[in-house]
């Protein structure tokens, strides 16, 4: 049997109760008690907010994914059979493929993209510059996704696109941007990127602006400068905040819909079709909701480890300061 | 033992606790389902019509609304413009609220989705046409056989075809004259048409496109595999419908005709769809059209009537796109889709379907006898978004004003060549249809990709039809 300790006691109080069990020496004043049921009336809310929104619907989610649904019949309980038929649909694979392709690409692009243009944007200038920068670089990302990828549609349109009118005056000839394999992943990792570094921006100026400038001062002293500065110094300050905005961004990114979905309906072929593409198309289109929901669940389970993995791997590369 | 073992107070807390969490989940449990009719004042009694938002627009849908309220002052009546990109978005949409408990009484189906409604969802308006057939006999001697035909699932009609749309070819006038063309013969053929895209190319700058398509169910490939003499599905009849023919049509133009139209094996590998792909590819490849792109075509308007592309396969919809547009009547022009080996064409309708689970069934079928009126259908249609089923409504005078000057192939496709059918729509259509668009993509990709994807494509088939819906 393992000796568990009443998480309740409070840490500065624990040595006390090792020396001398006496329970109602560390029993909680009438006030400390009072407080604690007050911070729980607080979270009440809350707690009832994530459990109807977040957890029910996953537990749905779980229980739906055992049962042929197609909305206008009763359920059928299916055990895991909706979980066979997924593994052997060749485009649920693919799906997983290209998401996990997007992901690598997009969040690694947003974060070198929005590292740099922090860094300089931290760097010297005029105060109306550095926020003008700011709100340029942020504003896409209060756009809609769906509202930006029509538009984006028109431009990169092989025969009629801006991009392409452009590249033809340099010379180059007309890219298939949205109707070639590799040109396609490409242009929605584009289109999705440039609406969501903002994100990644902020966080990396905020975590700039924490960064001492005795440190950068204290580098400078002992030579350090230009490109061996920022590695040195500035990314392992800002490795906490890297954390954060990769974990986000890899979240984001499995989830992506809208672009793919706008720009080329999944297309060609399969080339750009996502996870959540194919759980819209198998419940919505194909009303097929139990397979849909074990894609899901499926979806679930690869952010978890991934985002689990993260953290894991954080605690070799992240240094707090 | 050590202290691990709980505190006899702790262990009634947690009792309480969970007697409390299993009290709350059996009483859940317990519970009705709660749907959004539910919701107060969502369900008023009104016989709900959902239509795709942009079918029809607010003038017209007041219209509608005002001259049945005239005739039917007892029912009551709300249409919901379900906003959506296509006909697959807007079902998608329908299923969720049916899914949601707030299903519409009636609800606008186009041929995509004609037999996914009448297998799952619709009632047979065999009954009511019965007893109401001396009222519908004008109604029937105005529409083409085929289109009611379209409108019937093993036997039995599940909707009156109010629109439709046959994929015509439009042309730029202006392209023409710059290629120094002429507009072509009623019975051009694919060679006709390959030689005028490349007339039309040698006489334009390099941002010219001469022939633009979209990658859907309607006017993509399949208007070409029809032209071959194929189809996507091995298409037959059910039988039956003899009910109805022997009502309302007359034996010269009822032949042939039976309980609605079968799409049941794959043929994506027959020879023919091989040539339509092949043939596809070429002009690809000569850069005499576009790549296969997705979607809705919304940019092909503007694109067409600046002049950037000469020709495109579109529908009586058209002609009203094109005038908003600020195309002049005779900024363009309508033919037939070229012949090859036959000059089948294809076309898509559509009209109101009833479900099942309307408790306003008769309610419901007035508002569908009355939507199909060529008074009500004249106030409806007003911009030429679209053609209307009833063929006495073509006339010159509607199209006076916004064109095309062969107006009249509009409702030809159908009487001129009476072998023109709707695109293949089977209950899974959701699948087939998205099967089609991703290999035709992949097909159209590079010609050395054709066969491939074709052999993909049939596969992905099979197993679409196969699957129990």
């Amino acid at each position: 049997m393992t000796n568990t300790t009443n998480t309740r006691v409070p840490a500065a109080r624990t040595p006390a109760r090792t020396a001398a069990p006496a329970p109602a020496a560390v029993r909680p004043g009438l006030r400390e008690r009072g407080a604690r049921w007050m911070a729980a009336l607080f979270l009440v809310p809350t707690v009832i907010g994530i459990v109807a929104f977040t957890v029910v619907p996953i537990a749905g989610s779980v229980v739906l994914s055992l049962f042929h649904w197609n909305v206008i019949d009763p359920p059928r309980f299916a055990g895991a059979s909706n979980y066979g038929e997924v593994f052997g649909d060749r485009t649920v694979l693919v799906s997983f493929r290209n998401t996990l392709v997007f992901m690598v690409l997009a969040v690694a692009l947003q974060l070198v993209i929005a590292l740099v243009l922090a860094i300089t944007v931290d760097g010297r200038m005029p105060v109306w510059l550095r926020s003008a920068f700011r709100s340029a670089f942020f504003f896409p990302l209060v756009l809609s996704a769906a509202s930006i990828s029509v538009v984006m549609k028109y431009l990169f349109n092989q025969d009629f696109g801006v991009v392409n009118w452009l590249l033809g005056l340099v010379g180059i000839a007309p890219v298939p941007w949205l109707t070639s394999e590799h040109a396609a992943m490409a242009a929605v990792v584009l289109v999705y990127v440039w609406q969501q570094f903002g994100f990644s921006f902020l966080l990396f100026v905020g975590g700039l602006n924490n960064i001492p400038k005795e440190v950068h001062e204290a580098a400078a002293l002992d030579g350090a400068t230009g490109l061996r500065k920022h590695l040195s110094v500035t990314l392992p300050l800002l490795s906490p905040t890297l954390l954060v905005a990769s974990v986000v961004g890899i979240i984001n990114a499995l989830q992506v819909f809208e672009q793919p979905y706008v720009l080329t309906d999944g297309g060609p072929g399969d080339s750009t079709r996502t996870v959540v593409m194919v759980i819209y198309e198998t419940a919505f289109e194909q009303l097929r909701f139990g397979e849909a929901s074990a894609v899901g669940v499926l979806l679930f389970v690869l952010i978890m480890a991934v985002t689990a993995l993260q953290f894991r791997l954080s605690r070799r590369f992240v240094h707090y300061q | 033992m050590t202290d691990s073992l709980l505190p006899r107070r702790s262990l009634l807390r947690y009792g309480a606790y969970g007697a409390a969490a299993a009290a709350v989940a059996g009483t859940a449990a317990s519970w009705d389902r709660l749907t959004g009719a539910d919701i107060p004042g969502r369900d008023d009694g009104s016989l709900v019509v959902a239509t795709l938002g942009s079918a029809f627009s607010p003038d017209g849908v007041r219209a509608l609304l005002d001259g049945f309220r005239k005739l039917h002052p007892d029912i009551k009546v709300r249409v919901n413009a379900v906003q959506a990109v296509d006909w697959s978005d807007f079902f998608a949409k329908i299923l969720t609220q049916i899914a949601a408990g707030t299903a519409p009484d009636l609800v606008y189906v186009a041929t995509e989705g004609v037999q996914l409604f009448a297998r799952r969802l619709g009632v047979a308006l065999d009954t009511w046409v019965k007893r109401d057939a001396a009222e519908l006999r004008e109604y029937f001697a105005d529409v083409h056989p085929s289109l009611v035909e379209s409108m019937m699932y093993e036997g039995s009609l599940y909707q009156l075809p109010i629109e439709f749309n046959a994929a015509d070819i439009y042309l730029n006038t202006q392209v023409l004259r710059r290629a120094g063309a002429g507009f072509p013969d009623a019975d051009w053929t694919r060679d006709d048409f390959t030689a005028l895209l490349r007339r039309m190319k040698r006489a334009s700058d390099s941002h010219f496109t001469p022939y633009f398509w979209t990658n859907r169910l309607w006017g993509g490939v399949v208007p070409w595999l029809f032209a071959n003499g194929t189809n996507l599905l091995a298409e037959s009849r059910a039988p039956g419908g003899d009910w109805l023919w022997d009502a309302f049509y007359p034996a010269g133009r009822r032949q042939g005709r039976g309980g609605g139209f079968r799409w049941t094996t794959p043929q994506a590998t027959d020879d023919r769809v091989e040539e339509v792909y092949d043939y596809l590819a070429s002009l690809v490849r000569d850069g005499l059209c576009t790549r296969p792109e997705g979607g809705n075509g919304q940019n092909l308007i503007g694109v067409f009537s600046t002049g950037r592309v000469g020709v495109t396969p579109a529908g009586g919809f058209w002609a009203g796109g094109l005038h908003l547009a600020g195309m002049r009547p005779d900024g363009f022009d309508v033919q037939y889709f070229p012949r090859w080996r036959t000059h089948r064409m294809q076309y898509g309708a559509a009209g109101y379907a009833m479900l099942r689970t309307s408790r306003q069934q008769d309610a419901a079928w007035e508002f569908i006898k009355y939507s199909a009126r060529r008074d009500t259908l004249t106030r409806l249609f007003t911009t030429n978004q679209t053609t209307p089923a009833r063929r006495s409504m073509l006339d010159a005078g509607r199209y006076r004003e916004t064109g095309p000057a062969h107006w009249r192939v509009f409702y030809d496709t159908l009487d001129a060549f009476p072998g023109t059918g709707p695109i293949p729509a089977p209950p899974q259509v959701a699948e087939v249809e998205q099967v089609l668009l991703k290999h035709t993509g992949t097909a159209l990709a590079s010609p050395r990709a054709v066969r491939p994807a074709l052999r993909r494509m049939q596969g992905d088939l099979e197993r679409a039809m196969e699957r129990e819906l």
